[in-house]
């Protein structure tokens, strides 16, 4: 591979993101993004993105529409580095209680809750929950060799969404954070899936340490590829 | 058009605007007054040959003077009348508007003077600008003398400024310039401080050399001469029943009075290099000076003249009989002190240039015992036909800065 | 739940502007230059506000944005004269995370559900600028205090967070600039009539003054006076000719005894030291 060539990174475009941010995050980090709703444009690229803000239902109803689901489950299953991001993290899972239950993209085993209508204090939960909160590494976890491995334990993140996911196996949990009381899993890793319930190209310097981290990840993978 | 249009006032017969700010050359320069009749001819805003006018010429030349050598001719002024034996040096008249508080603040505090406000108050005091102007005197920290007008004689001439000059705000125009120089006679304080120059708003330039305002227009030797709503103090006496002593609030100074004890009048804005907005920040700095918590009616300023609520229908008065309103007003001068680009000024005038002034309208109507129909039907009256045309049975100007007019 | 510090940015063309009761347009220099001390002094949002949209039916805000949005990597919401759907899709296109209404969702509240629905409530912020009447009501207005909307602000809180608004930012016109302090009466009326974040905003002389904000029920407080004369204090670079504007203020004096000027590191520190909790400032 060229090592001057920047490795190029699908961000999947389902109508349902400001994908602008994540896009000038991952060129910062050294990568060239594509916002791209074709799934050529996921099968080109060397890693993808699903970033996302807004219903569970809509987003997996626009994922259909646009037939952008065999081709994400497709790329994931191929070993690239996929990350998702907010809602992106939520759709990997199997279902969400939004309005219902919607079926998700179903690659990590679990569900999406919504924060309790109370928090610790007995009062109601204000949601979504809109700010900076702290990643916690889960005690015995390391994040060397993961997106956080420059992140120091308990950095501030921004946050912005009013469910939560809870994966049926917490081996996969990457870190967790609380908020009103409630704990929850904010980031997940498995093999070459990754998911951040915060966002990163929101997050200044440390937020954008991960895009870095992920473009090293990338690297590697190109490297142990070819 | 073929036809030659009537022009009032002795206007200009072709209405133009000033290349740089969003005045119009039917703009009439202060007058006297006390001379001021029905049939008086305006001298207007002249325009050079480039289509800038005088006001923006004047503010060009500001930026030619040496500011540091006039404070010095300030500051060698001032210490000629000076006192610190605890009697005041200089009067400041005004009623707590953003431009007086500045100078009278910067009199004292920065240059040691120890002047006295005097306020001629508004016909009526909006709820706005009571507190402006009680702050101005109670944490600007100044004595004060109010001289409240007798009510009759005030609301008489108001009313009769209205229907013969279609000039509402005359009576505060005319109480407020002379009442100064006859407390500074009576009191002994030598000299009077106005504000901005009149040159910025485009009086004549050779004025502006000058930083002393004429004496001549403070007194006048013939009380029977003297007009006021129109009227000459003779038809006063005789037709509406006031007596001198009705009107001396409103009389200007005897000369004799003058001779033995002379008044020193200075333009402060001659001295020290005037910024109206930045005046608001001093004021509100200092004085906790407050913007309306609203638009002003016909313009989209909150802090500009807020002292009295016949305000808003005098700048009416001007839409109509000059063809430009409150918004061209504030607007020009926002324009030629930068703050607004002449584009932003011709939207804000578009937008609200000429807005009827319903708020406090029924309020002064009121006051005056004036019908509203009838204010209506004087509007009409002092319409000059080389500015407006009816059509469809709405009045419409024939010519606007932003070229909409019906002759456009 | 931590607090948000958010600087707020008045903008008329290019120039930062700073008024008092949002009023006046006194140039404190280039928003790009406040921009990036701000976001290196760990700012956790910024709000670009254009002042003078409004007034002219026009937003021109696209280019500021895109290049804050360049080298900003912290949530940036964006208002000022926003009329419509695509309003709004261009300004988050341009680069901003949130966009804040006020006239055109008075005009037509519907656009808030429709906005919400089209881009997500989390995008959407509802500018609520209040104004203390004479019997203690607070009235909304627009226009930057100018307009009456005869609407209380309470019951016009509720309204738009049925609509979908995803924030209200709550903004005392008779406070704003003076350095007073917030008006926390008015912050707890709105905090507890409401489950959607509320912005508070107007008003502050001092870092204590942001933390009575909070104590008051704020969930994240934006300031400018204090900041922004701070910055200008700091930083005396001699200014090339300014395309508009009038920058008599910074040729000179330079100082607005008002309020004093602080540090985000100083409003951070101190919230800290009332038990508030923010993410700290030091440089990450």
């Amino acid at each position: 591979m060229n090592p001057s060539a920047k490795p190029k990174v699908a961000i999947v475009d389902y109508e349902l993101a400001n994908m602008f941010s994540v896009a000038r995050a991952c060129a910062h980090a050294g990568l060239d993004p594509v916002v791209t709703s074709e799934p050529r444009g996921l099968e080109d690229a060397t890693a993808v993105i699903l970033p996302g803000v807004g219903a569970f239902g809509e987003a997996m109803a626009n994922l259909h529409r646009l037939g952008l689901v065999s081709p994400i489950q497709n790329v994931i299953a191929s070993g690239k580095p996929f990350l998702g991001i907010c809602l992106g993290m939520q759709l990997l899972f199997s279902e969400s209680e939004e309005f219902g239950t919607t079926e998700g993209l179903g690659i990590i085993p679990g569900r999406v809750i919504r924060f309790p209508r109370t928090n610790d204090q007995g009062a109601a939960t204000r949601v979504p929950q809109i700010g900076w909160n702290r990643l916690s590494r889960p005690r015995s976890a390391s994040w060397e060799g993961t997106l956080l491995a420059t992140t120091p334990n308990e950095e501030y993140m921004y946050f912005l969404h009013s469910y939560y996911a809870i994966p049926d196996d917490s081996s996969v949990t990457l870190c967790t954070t609380e908020y009103e009381g409630t704990g929850y899993c904010s980031g997940v890793a498995r093999r070459n899936v990754a998911g951040l319930q915060f966002h990163p190209e929101k997050s200044a310097r440390r937020g954008l340490a991960i895009y870095e981290a992920f473009a090293r990840q990338i690297t590697e993978a190109e490297d142990t590829r070819s | 058009m073929s036809t030659e249009l009537e022009t009032y006032y002795g206007l200009p017969a072709n209405v133009e605007f000033c290349t740089r700010c969003v005045y119009s050359n039917q703009r009439p320069n202060s007058v006297s007054e006390a001379a001021h009749t029905a049939e008086s001819k305006k001298v207007t805003l002249r325009f050079d040959a480039d289509g800038l006018c005088d006001a923006c010429r004047t503010a060009e030349l500001k930026e030619s003077i040496n500011w540091e050598e006039r404070e010095q001719e300030l500051v060698a002024l001032l210490d000629k009348y000076r006192r610190t034996d605890g009697y005041y040096d200089c009067i400041v008249p005004g009623s707590g508007g953003k431009d007086r508080c500045y100078a009278a603040h910067v009199l004292k505090y920065k240059y040691g003077m120890n002047p006295l406000t005097v306020t001629w108050p508004p016909v009526l005091y909006p709820e706005y600008g009571y507190p402006n102007c009680r702050n101005w005197i109670e944490i600007g920290g100044f004595d004060n003398i109010t001289m409240k007008q007798n009510g009759r004689t005030m609301k008489l001439l108001t009313r009769l400024a209205i229907e013969n000059l279609f000039h509402p705000f005359q009576t505060f125009i005319i109480g407020q310039k002379f009442m100064a120089p006859k407390l500074a006679v009576k009191m002994g304080i030598p000299l009077i401080f106005y504000g901005e120059h009149a040159a910025e708003f485009g009086n004549p330039i050779a004025e502006t050399a000058s930083a002393v305002k004429q004496q001549a227009e403070y007194t006048m030797d013939n009380i029977d001469d003297i007009h006021f709503g129109g009227a000459s103090v003779r038809e006063l006496r005789e037709e509406h029943g006031l007596t001198l002593g009705d009107l001396a609030a409103f009389l200007p100074v005897n000369p004799r009075e003058i001779d033995g004890n002379p008044i020193d009048f200075r333009y402060l804005g001659y001295y020290l290099k005037w910024l109206p907005q930045e005046a608001y920040y001093y004021a509100s700095e200092h004085m906790e000076f407050q913007a309306r918590p609203f638009r002003t009616e016909g313009t989209y300023s909150k802090y500009m003249s807020l002292d009295d609520k016949i305000d808003d229908l005098n700048y009416y008065t001007y839409f109509i009989k000059f063809g430009f309103g409150r918004c061209t007003e504030d607007a020009s001068q926002e324009i030629r002190n930068e703050h607004l680009t002449r584009e932003e000024g011709c939207a804000l005038v578009a937008r609200y240039d000429g807005e009827f002034p319903r708020r406090y309208f029924g309020e002064v109507m009121e006051y005056l015992e004036m019908d509203s129909d009838h204010f209506m039907e004087l509007c009409d009256k002092f319409r000059s036909p080389h500015l407006w045309a009816k059509v469809g049975g709405d009045w419409k100007l024939r010519h606007t800065v932003n070229r909409d007019g019906i002759d456009d | 739940m931590s607090i948000r510090v958010i600087p707020r940015l008045d903008i008329k063309g290019p120039n930062l502007v700073k008024g008092i009761h949002l009023e006046g347009l006194r140039v404190l220099g280039k928003p790009e230059d406040f921009a990036r001390h701000y976001y290196e002094a760990g700012a956790d949002e910024m709000i670009y506000q254009d002042v003078v949209a409004s007034l002219y039916g026009r937003n021109s805000l696209h280019q500021i944005v895109a290049r804050a949005a360049e080298s900003t990597f912290i949530p940036l919401t964006v208002g000022g004269g926003l009329r419509s759907v695509d309003d709004i899709r261009n300004v988050l296109r341009a680069g901003a995370d949130k966009v804040s209404l006020n006239t055109a969702a008075v005009n037509d509240p519907d656009l808030i559900s429709r906005a919400a629905r089209t881009f997500g409530s989390s995008a959407i912020v509802i500018s609520i600028e209040a104004i203390r009447q004479t019997d203690g009501r607070y009235l909304a207005f627009t226009d930057n205090g100018r307009e009456q909307t005869g609407t209380e602000v309470v019951s016009w809180a509720k309204r738009v967070e049925e609509l979908g608004a995803g924030e209200i930012c709550l903004t005392s016109v008779d406070r704003e600039g003076t350095g007073r302090g917030y008006d926390t009466d008015l912050i707890a009326q709105v905090a507890h009539a409401v489950s959607i974040p509320v912005i508070a905003h107007g008003g502050a002389g001092s870092a204590e003054h942001v933390a009575e904000a909070v104590l008051a029920g704020a969930s994240a407080v934006a300031f400018a006076s204090i900041v922004h004369y701070e910055f200008v204090r700091a930083h005396h670079r001699s200014e090339g000719h300014e395309e508009e504007g009038n920058t008599t203020f910074l040729r000179g004096d330079r100082q607005f005894s008002r309020v004093t000027p602080v540090s985000l590191q100083q409003i951070k520190d101190h919230l800290a030291s009332r038990g508030i909790e923010c993410r700290p400032a030091s440089a990450a």
